[in-house]
């Protein structure tokens, strides 16, 4: 039986998601028995591939390359599932919203500045106008809350998936 | 207004956009003709392992090799501004969502900072669980980086399979090394759950100290557990100290430049962590500037924007952008510290120095250096539970506002962490400046990634080692969003070489 | 006078007293309504929509809180779209301010998040509104986040019935209605202030808090206003 294809992604997010993940220290081998991590930060390439079966998507959407990321995820992928709280509901990311994006840039590039103030443009993505949850950008199948959820519950999530079942998280988890 | 200075002077950094703004394209197939820059790029769209989002652009000259380079980081979150308003004891918790690999650094920078807005020096016992927790987040942070990141390309090979030269490849060919990197990994990460509840973004560090005292039976399992977290380092070592040899054209072309170097130091001049003063030496070693108290470091350290970098690049005041360049980190503190101050630590130290010169240069050196360090933290961690003073019942100080401005500095694994803020009567935060480890890298990466590229990166035929090459210049840093596993995977890595006039010159895929 | 009213609470007949609510008569009977605005001691009012219960004979919901128990009455206080709905309300608080439960002194022993997690809500449907909204930390003792607050209005209640300094009120309408502080003054300058903390501990979320206290820290005494209550003897 071909093995599934999972793909991983952190938009703008810290990775304590990620790591989350790793804290199933050694059961990390029976997941990689039965699944392959075919993209992400753990992997080299360079394009989301298609025919993802489970794509692990952290962080919130901030930028134009983090919604160019999602959007080819969500193509390409079957089950998207919008891991922990920055990507369920926005979190820490999204309190900057309150603050026009231009005083954001101009606070860190300009005022907190000793030397060529100003604020890069040369090949850095644009900041969209919200720092927001994964489903505001793309349609998301299985939302896993938690900052970050605990690595029990992500192997949970990931059990049910590669035995073809959506997960059914209850009252388990919480956001925060 | 910025002086303007040629991409060339500044050995691979732009210090200001230029006026008339050249399109930026992808090096990817869809290139409408308008778009096309009369130079050729190659573009590593994102590098993998690494502080979540950066990109390499490496410019080619009419001859195919390599004109120029940029390191782009792209992601900004804006930290220092959207906390402006809040309680400044909120920080701890807040700066924690920063990184999820490091959460514990930035926790505890923070708390340090709020400790000066309070004026208070926290408990014996708060301070000695502070630098416990720090040093069993060196243990865990070390071994992600050079097991999981790094072990493929330095134990399997730099030119090894792409789509094995990941922990599935090491499973295969090295598994012991392999089962080392998770237990080793597991060892600190578990040490750091006992003490604070929590192994990503605990609530146990706090301002004034921790908010719980640790508890007989979980030190006793962290004393149990030590010995064999002891054992796996050193034969790592042993095993690097044959290794690394095998790698002479990755040692002369990794960094392999002359700069200053900074790391917090105790008043005797050895190693610290968690408490210390910032000394700076130049490249042959001498002092530069010494116990620096960390609210004077604005004197020493100011911040450049560049054009073509979310990451700002922080430089050496006194000497000026860009020669002011520095680098911090393991390779960084060894060559600051005098000495480490444990005695098999001390004693590696001894051996590191007898084989590479007291002043280390290389970056490929980071990764010897990190296993020394993975030594002390672990010997610390010896020391600090064997102290009676660790299972102490006051473990925190509580005051209101007795400052306006607090400056907290930490070794995180990565280097120099400074966080710096400013508040009201009230405790509302009015200003932040976070320095974040990585971000004093910006310029050597930037560079190192140019001398790298040169010495490797052949415009006219691209190989896929060579661009993993760069890759692991930049995973030599050890940059602060790194991943833990390694490539697991069998995506095709594509690049193009592309003509001036867009016509497909050559192309590497793995597969 | 305390004369019996017969009930039935979810096909169970319950002895109520008469001028008790529905929620209250349920309550007495170890019969569970959520609810966020409604606390014990205090006045009822209705505001978070979330003890909306199915009256037979009545076409719409009615909240549990506010309405009077009569003779005869049928309440059933749960159904899949009594669930729906409070799902609904949830989120929608959740969507109209900025809720960030990972850095909050409250998590962990906050009602709103508590109910979310026992509704199984694991994200909100409904775009956020990201209003910018100040923190108050003018107070030695206190300190008030708005970007917390959900207007059930517990504090204002709090302060006027059982402290009698009335510091709190809502201003303003809609989606604009702000707790203030006496005519709109920072908290610390409010002189009708006692500073006893009691609006503190009955705040359900992390809105109102005890200054100095990091993420996941606050815990709230929320039996303090009850007892008060009953030992001046007032209420029932």
């Amino acid at each position: 039986m071909d093995k599934v294809k999972i793909g991983t992604c952190w938009l703008d997010g810290c990775s304590g998601c990620h790591m989350s993940l790793l804290d199933i220290d050694e059961g990390i081998v029976a997941v990689l028995g039965k699944a392959d991590i075919v993209f992400g930060p753990l992997v080299d390439a360079q394009e989301w591939p298609e025919g993802v079966d489970v794509a692990l998507i952290e962080g919130a959407v901030s930028s134009q390359d983090d919604l160019k990321l999602a959007q080819t995820a969500r193509e390409r992928s079957k089950i998207v599932v919008a891991l922990g709280d920055c990507a369920v509901t926005g979190n820490v990311p999204s309190m900057r919203n309150g603050i026009p994006t231009r005083k954001l840039l101009e606070r860190v590039y300009v005022e907190g500045s000793n030397q060529g103030a100003g604020v890069p443009t040369d090949g850095v993505p644009a900041l969209l106008k919200h720092a927001t949850p994964l489903h505001e950008a793309i349609a998301v199948d299985v939302h896993v809350p938690g900052c970050p959820p605990k690595p029990g519950a992500i192997l949970f999530v990931l059990g049910e998936l590669l035995e073809g079942r959506e997960p059914d998280l209850g009252s388990k988890l919480r956001f925060g | 207004m910025a002086t303007r200075k040629p991409a060339s002077d500044t050995a691979g950094r732009a210090t200001r956009a230029p006026a008339v703004k050249e399109p930026v394209a992808d090096a990817a197939a869809a290139l409408p003709a308008e778009a096309r820059r009369p130079m050729k790029k190659i573009t590593i769209h994102h590098v993998s392992r690494i502080e979540g989002h950066a990109r390499i652009t490496i410019k080619l000259d009419d001859a195919g090799q390599v004109a120029d380079t940029q390191f782009h980081v792209t992601q900004i979150r804006g930290f220092e501004k959207f906390v402006e308003g809040r309680p400044y004891y909120e920080m701890p918790s807040i700066t924690s969502r920063i990184c999820g690999i490091c959460p514990v650094s930035h926790e505890l920078a923070s708390s340090k900072a709020c400790d000066e807005i309070m004026a208070v020096r926290i408990p014996e016992s708060a301070a000695k669980l502070r630098e416990l927790l720090h040093c069993a987040q060196f243990v865990q942070s070390h071994a992600l980086s050079f097991f999981h990141l790094s072990a493929p390309d330095l134990l399997l090979g730099m030119d090894f399979d792409p789509a094995k030269r990941n922990v599935a490849g090491l499973l295969e060919q090295n598994p012991d090394a392999l089962r080392d990197g998770i237990a080793l990994r597991k060892f600190g990460q578990q040490a750091i759950e006992r003490l604070a509840k929590e192994r990503v973004h605990p609530s146990w560090v706090v301002p004034g100290g921790v908010n719980a005292p640790l508890d007989p039976q979980a030190r006793d399992k962290i004393l149990a557990e030590l010995p064999a977290a002891m054992a796996i380092v050193k034969r790592t070592l042993a095993l690097w100290k044959k290794t690394y040899d095998g790698f002479p054209n990755e040692i002369e072309s990794f960094s392999n430049f002359p700069t200053m170097y900074c790391g917090l130091v105790g008043p005797d001049g050895s190693l610290r962590l968690y408490d210390g003063n910032l000394r700076f030496v130049d490249p042959e070693g001498c002092l530069v500037a010494d116990q620096v108290k960390p609210a004077d470091y604005a004197t020493y350290i100011g911040e450049a924007t560049l054009a073509d970098s979310y990451l700002k690049a922080p430089y050496f005041k006194p000497i000026g952008f860009p020669d002011g360049i520095y680098r911090v980190g393991p390779l960084a503190r060894l060559n600051v510290a005098d000495r480490c101050g444990t005695p098999d630590a001390d004693a590696e130290l001894a051996e590191y120095r007898q084989r590479l010169g007291r002043i280390v240069q290389s970056g490929f050196h980071y990764h010897y250096a990190r296993l020394i360090e993975a030594t002390y933290a672990l010997e610390r961690m010896a020391e600090l539970l064997a102290d009676p003073a660790i299972l102490g019942s006051k473990i925190r100080a509580h005051a209101g506002v007795n400052n306006l401005e607090g400056t907290g500095i930490i070794e995180a694994p990565r280097g120099t962490l400074i966080h710096n803020y400013k508040v009201d009567d009230n405790g509302a935060m009015t200003w932040a400046n976070l320095i974040v480890a990585t971000g004093h890298n910006n310029l050597a990466i930037g560079r190192g990634v140019l001398q790298v590229a040169r010495r490797f990166v052949d415009g006219n035929k691209i190989q896929e080692g060579a661009l993993n090459r760069v890759s692991a210049l930049v995973r030599a840093y050890d940059p602060c969003l790194s991943c833990s596993t390694h490539a697991l995977g069998l995506v095709p890595l594509i690049l193009q070489l592309r003509g001036p006039d867009g016509e497909l010159l050559d192309e590497v895929r793995s597969e | 006078m305390t004369d019996k009213v017969k009930v039935r609470i979810d096909g169970e007949v319950i002895a109520a007293t008469a001028g008790q609510t529905i929620l209250e008569a349920a309550r007495a009977n170890g019969k569970y309504i959520p609810a966020l605005c409604y606390m014990e001691g205090l006045s009822a009012v209705g505001a978070c929509r979330l003890c909306m219960v199915q009256v037979s004979g009545v076409a719409r919901l009615l909240p549990a809180c506010t309405t009077p128990v009569q003779e005869g009455l049928a309440v059933d206080t749960m159904s899949p779209q009594l669930h729906d709905y409070r799902k609904i309300a949830l989120e929608l608080l959740f969507s109209e301010r900025n809720h960030t439960c990972a850095v909050c002194v409250s998590s962990g022993h906050c009602e709103l998040q508590a109910l979310a997690q026992e509704h199984g809500v694991t994200y909100v449907r409904y775009p956020y509104n990201y209003p910018r909204l100040e923190v108050d930390t003018t107070h030695p003792r206190y300190v008030l986040d708005h970007n917390r607050c959900i207007l059930c209005s517990r504090c204002v209640r709090t302060c006027a019935e059982i402290e009698g300094a009335h510091v709190w009120n809502m201003a303003g309408r809609g989606i604009h209605t702000m707790l203030v502080s006496e005519l709109q003054r920072p908290w610390g300058e409010a002189t009708s202030c006692t500073s006893c903390g009691k609006c503190v501990q009955a705040c359900p979320t992390g809105a109102m808090a005890e200054k100095g206290w990091g993420a996941e820290e606050m815990t709230k005494q929320r039996t303090v206003v009850s007892r008060l209550n009953s030992m001046r003897g007032e209420g029932m």
